[in-house]
This record gives C-alpha cells, sequence and structure tokens, in this order.
C-alpha cells in the first residue's frame, strides 16, 4: 500500500482550523493505518510558509502523495468526498 | 454584547454589515473607531486627505489623488488597464516619494507581470530585491483545488498583513478581486463574507490602497459580481468603448466620498514613457487671463481688417475649400513672428515637410531660416499614425520643450479623421484650453467640403470655443473663380464685416477690395445686385 503525504495549513484554533485538524486524524486513523505523514501548520506561526506554498483559505488540506499533487479547502465535512480526494479509496482498503 | 465578528459569520447584507460597523465604532476599545465605512461621512469637511499618486493628470482631474488610508475600488471592462492603473500607483510611488507598496494578484501570474510592466521602464526586479515592491501570489495554481466544506481566507489575509508589515508599505492594489470568485465559484457568499474582512484588514493596515475588479458592460453595473456594495465610498472607472471602430478609453471617478473630484468621463492613452496619461477635459476651466496684446497676422491688410492683429494666446480658425489659400495664411502667419521675436510650432497633417518649405519659399517666406533662428519648429506626420490622444501627449510634450508662442495646425480636419465625432470634440475643447493657459496664440485651418459656400463637420465642433473665424471662399463670376476674405468673427474687437477679394500671387497674400454689388457668396451662389 503506497504512503499517504499531506500538509494541513491550519489558522490558530479558529472554528475550521480545530473541526479540521479533528476530522482528519480520525479519517487517516480509521483508514490508513498508521500509513501516512501528516504535516500540520498553523500559519499564525508560519506565516512564511503559508506565502511559500501560496495559501489563500484556511483550512488547506495539500495532498502531495499519492500523486497528482492537489489542494483540498475546507473543512472536510462530507466524508465520501474526502476520501476520495485523499486518494483513499474503500475499494482499495478491502482487497 | 454579541461579538461582531459572529454577526458578520452569518450575512454578506450590506445593512447588517453597517450595523457591524457601527458596534465596533461604538466600541470603547474599538480598533475601529476611524473606520473608512463610517456612514456619517457627509459630516466631514470636502477636504478630506488625498495621497498624491505621481501621475500628474490623475491627481488633477481627482483632486490631489486618491483618498488617503482607503480603498478605491477600479473599475473596468476586460482590456481597460485596470491592472496598468494599479501597477503605476505603486510604480509611482517608489520612483517620486519613495513609498513602498505590496501588489497583491488573483489573476495574472506574478512572472507574466513582471515581464508585461518591463515595458513601461519600472525596475520592479530591482524594487523587489530593495524590498520596495511585494508581491503576493494569490493567482490560481495549476493544481487541482477542491472544495469540501466552510473555509476563510485568513491565510489570504494574514500574508497581506505580513507583506504590509514587510516592507511598511503605504500603498496596495489588489488585482482583480472578481478572479477570486472564479478561482472559488461555488462559494460566492463565502467570498463576500471573506472580502468585507479583507477590506477590513485594508483599513486597520492604513495603507492606501487600490481593488480592481471587472465588469461585464462599459455603461452598466459598476462590477461583475457587485463588490461594489462592500467597497463602496471611492469608486474609479475605467471604460474601453468600441465606437465607429475605434477605441477611445475613458477614466471617470464616479465617487470620492466627502471629496472633490472631476465628475463625468475623462479620455486617456497609454504610452511608454508615462503609462496612463489622462486629458483633463474640464480641468483647465476658463479662469485663465485674456490678453489685450495684439500680434500680427503677418498680413498687413488682414491685421488692418481684425483692427490691428489676433489677440495674443487666442485661438483662430481659418476656413476654406482645398486651394483656397488655407496654408498661406498660416505660412505668414508663421512669418509673423519676426516682428516681435516669438517662436513658432507649426504641426502639418496634410503636407510633407518639402512641400510646405517650396510652398512657402514661392510666397517669399522661407521657413528654413526662421527654423536655423531657431523661431520656428516644423514638425510633419500622418494624423494615423497615433490616436488624438496621443497627439495631444506628443504635442503637449513638443510644447514643454520648445516654449512656443505662437502654434498652426495644418489642418484639423486630417487630425479629425482618427477619431470619433466626440473624442475629437474633447480633444478641441481640452487642447483650446490648453493653449489658452499657455497663453499661446493659434492657428487651425478647416477644410471645407464645398468649393463654394458650405462648412464642415470639424468647424461645428470648433467654432463656438474659437476667438476668431476667418472665412476663404470661392466665388465664381462671370465664368472666372475669385477668391474671396471675410472675418466672421472676432471675440473682443471691432472687425471689417466686408467680403473682400484674395489673390494669391508671387508676393504672397493680396487683400483688395470688397466685392461691391454682388451677395450671396458665403451661401455659394453668388448674385450681382443692380446698384441704383
Amino acid at each position: 500500500m503506497s504512503i499517504h503525504v499531506f500538509q494541513l495549513f491550519i489558522n490558530g484554533h479558529s472554528l475550521n482550523s480545530v473541526e479540521t485538524v479533528d476530522t482528519l486524524l480520525k479519517i487517516c486513523r480509521e483508514n490508513l493505518n498508521g500509513n501516512y505523514q501528516l504535516e500540520i501548520i498553523d500559519i499564525q506561526k508560519y506565516p512564511e510558509k503559508a506565502e511559500e506554498a501560496g495559501i489563500i483559505a484556511i483550512p488547506t488540506l495539500i495532498r502531495l502523495e499519492p500523486t497528482p499533487v492537489s489542494r483540498i479547502i475546507g473543512a472536510l465535512n462530507v466524508r465520501s468526498r474526502v476520501l476520495a480526494a485523499l486518494g483513499i479509496s474503500s475499494m482499495l482498503n478491502k482487497v | 454584547m454579541p461579538s461582531p465578528l459572529c454577526v458578520l459569520l452569518d450575512t454578506s447584507d450590506l445593512r447588517v454589515f453597517n450595523c457591524v460597523v457601527n458596534t465596533f465604532r461604538h466600541h470603547p476599545a474599538s480598533k475601529y473607531s476611524a473606520n473608512i465605512y463610517s456612514p456619517n461621512r457627509s459630516r466631514l469637511p470636502m477636504n478630506l486627505l488625498k495621497l498624491e499618486t505621481g501621475n500628474a493628470s490623475f491627481d488633477h482631474i481627482s483632486d490631489g489623488g486618491l483618498p488617503l488610508g482607503r480603498t478605491t475600488l477600479v473599475a473596468g471592462s476586460s482590456g481597460s488597464a485596470k491592472t496598468l492603473f494599479g501597477a503605476q500607483f505603486l510604480a509611482m510611488g517608489i520612483q517620486l516619494f519613495n513609498q513602498p507598496g505590496v501588489f497583491v494578484t488573483f489573476e495574472e501570474q506574478v512572472d507574466d507581470i513582471r515581464k508585461n510592466l518591463k515595458s513601461f521602464n519600472w525596475d520592479i526586479d530591482t524594487w523587489e530585491r530593495e524590498g520596495k515592491w511585494i508581491f503576493v501570489d494569490a493567482a490560481p495554481k495549476e493544481e487541482n483545488i477542491i472544495a469540501i466544506g466552510d473555509f476563510d481566507l485568513s491565510a489570504f489575509r494574514i500574508r497581506l498583513e505580513s507583506a504590509v508589515q514587510k516592507c511598511k508599505a503605504q500603498r496596495v492594489v489588489i488585482d482583480s478581486i472578481g478572479s477570486i470568485f472564479t478561482q472559488f465559484h461555488e462559494e460566492m457568499h463565502t467570498i463576500r463574507r471573506e472580502l468585507i474582512q479583507v477590506a477590513l484588514t485594508l483599513s486597520r493596515l492604513g495603507a492606501t490602497s487600490i481593488i480592481t475588479a471587472e465588469r461585464l458592460e462599459e455603461y452598466g453595473k459598476i462590477t461583475r459580481f457587485g463588490v461594489e456594495e462592500f467597497l463602496t465610498d471611492n469608486v474609479v472607472i475605467l471604460r474601453n468603448v468600441l465606437h465607429n471602430e475605434k477605441r477611445r478609453r475613458t477614466i471617470e471617478i464616479l465617487k470620492f466620498r466627502g471629496s472633490n473630484h472631476e465628475k463625468g468621463e475623462n479620455p486617456f492613452s497609454i504610452n511608454k514613457e508615462n503609462g496612463i496619461v489622462i486629458i483633463p477635459l474640464s480641468a483647465m476651466n476658463l479662469k485663465h487671463v485674456s490678453s489685450n496684446e495684439r500680434v500680427t497676422s503677418g498680413i498687413p491688410k488682414l491685421d488692418d481688417m481684425i483692427n490691428g492683429g489676433f489677440y495674443k494666446g487666442s485661438i483662430n480658425l481659418v476656413s476654406g475649400a482645398i486651394g483656397a489659400g488655407k496654408t498661406l495664411l498660416v505660412a505668414n502667419f508663421i512669418n509673423g513672428i519676426r516682428e516681435k521675436k516669438e517662436r513658432c510650432l507649426l504641426m502639418a497633417f496634410e503636407e510633407s515637410y518639402e512641400q510646405l518649405n517650396r510652398n512657402a519659399a514661392g510666397w517669399g517666406i522661407s521657413f528654413a531660416q526662421l527654423e536655423e533662428e531657431g523661431l520656428l519648429k516644423v514638425i510633419c506626420i500622418y494624423p494615423e499614425i497615433s490616436s488624438l490622444e496621443d497627439h495631444f501627449i506628443n504635442i503637449q510634450e513638443v510644447v514643454e520643450s520648445f516654449k512656443p508662442d505662437r502654434i498652426a495646425i495644418d489642418s484639423l480636419s486630417a487630425l479629425s479623421r482618427t477619431s470619433t465625432d466626440k473624442g475629437f470634440r474633447e480633444f478641441i475643447i481640452a487642447f483650446t484650453s490648453y493653449l489658452k493657459h499657455k497663453e499661446i496664440t493659434g492657428m487651425f485651418t478647416s477644410n471645407t467640403p464645398l468649393l463654394a459656400g458650405g462648412t464642415s463637420d470639424t468647424e461645428g465642433n470648433i467654432s463656438p470655443i474659437t476667438d476668431t473665424i476667418i472665412l476663404l471662399r470661392y466665388v465664381e463670376m462671370s465664368g472666372e473663380m475669385q477668391r474671396s476674405i471675410a472675418v466672421l468673427k472676432m471675440r473682443g474687437s471691432r472687425h471689417d464685416s466686408s467680403i473682400r477679394k484674395f489673390s494669391i500671387t508671387d508676393r504672397g497674400a493680396e487683400i483688395g477690395k470688397h466685392f461691391e454689388g454682388i451677395s450671396g457668396i458665403l451661401t455659394g451662389n453668388p448674385m450681382l445686385i443692380k446698384l441704383e
């Protein structure tokens, strides 16, 4: 099974940020079996990283692996769509 | 009291927004007490502080520049020079006032902007290295963006703020705000709510800023996505209208709340040296001085007809059919500079330099010698090589460097070919008021389409603002074409009212007796009247 690499940009303890971190951790725990890397970047502390990555919206999740690289913005509250967007297919899990 | 931010999250309705702002304003610890969204602006004095943009022509029509520390919405259709307007605002700030600036791009890629602006000789690379110009890149990326759930633009606000603080920016440009709606097209409400936050951030930072926005029609709703609902205090509209196969660019300051500015559209042009150059129409108004001093027309008999010569600083029109002697009058007008050692600029739009020289020599006038003495400058160009606005700017530049006392334009009719009627009328108004402002005596020629009698459209536009009109008309008498000259009007002076014989000889112009016993010359149907 391929490794999943994510970057999540959040803004301190804003409602959306807290909710997204929780949701994402839960999804990863339940579906990826520890086989993932997740970097959480707080733009309050590291605004230069937001600049580098050209982040506009909060929260932004960047999927680095599996390719293609894609960006998911928003609080990730539609579970099935999030799974698809992260490249976690339920069909793959069964195999 | 509920937290005002919570109220904001619920809606993008303007009324609620104003309430929120009011809450801010009355909150004792509020940082927003001097917020630009104050609805009580009308109580402020009309001399609100302005920031000189550095674009002289814009500062002129805006009565001093952009409102200081506030946000101005610059709206325009695609290709209306919004980006240039913003970039010039930053570039001039750095060049002239050493005020650093931040350029936010939502639309074009940063590299493209750098490249496009190079042609204006603005050294953005160096400014970036010196930390005077910072790009905030919010342009769309190649990567796929998927929106799932609620989000905000706080990352953008934080980046904007840190860029402004980093270079201590006094000027900010956001170009263009409509693109963010297209980037996040499914989330209109979120974007509107977030843009209000961006506007608040800008006003808190205290930088003078420009936000550009698209519009779909030249005359209609201010912006495509209705951002004027929350960026409502200061609005500038750029237009690029196609009319009769010609493009005409104009700028209009729709409102600067609490401040004076020119009303209505002013044409503008874009050139490499100066970027956007606006031609103010009403700006110079009718305050110019009227001189009583007379200057010679170069023909003593004509001077007699107009009671001693043209007024200095007056605008004089010579109207006539082809070959009626207009260029001859111009040549004499130019030669007239000898009397008081004046300087003259001749803009020839019909004939080449050699042709002009040869013809003038035929009438005993040497342009070459006048030029050698440094009294005359002749510029021969085809009117079609550039737009009327550009001609105006070019003439202004020559006038500023050569400092002539007189200017001759041969002919206005040729120049009028390059523009729409409206554009030409505006040009004439702006140009004559410019000349009067500079106290330059002008002679313009205009062609009439008919050999005898008649007037032209050009004259219809120009005659109300000229001081003197001289008519050169053919008179068909007993199978012979004769020329005539008459002074139709002369402001502030007596003048000869008779229609006189006019002939062109080796010695130049000769003005003879008046046509006795003939009527109908001006209508083109001369008739002999038997005198009792």
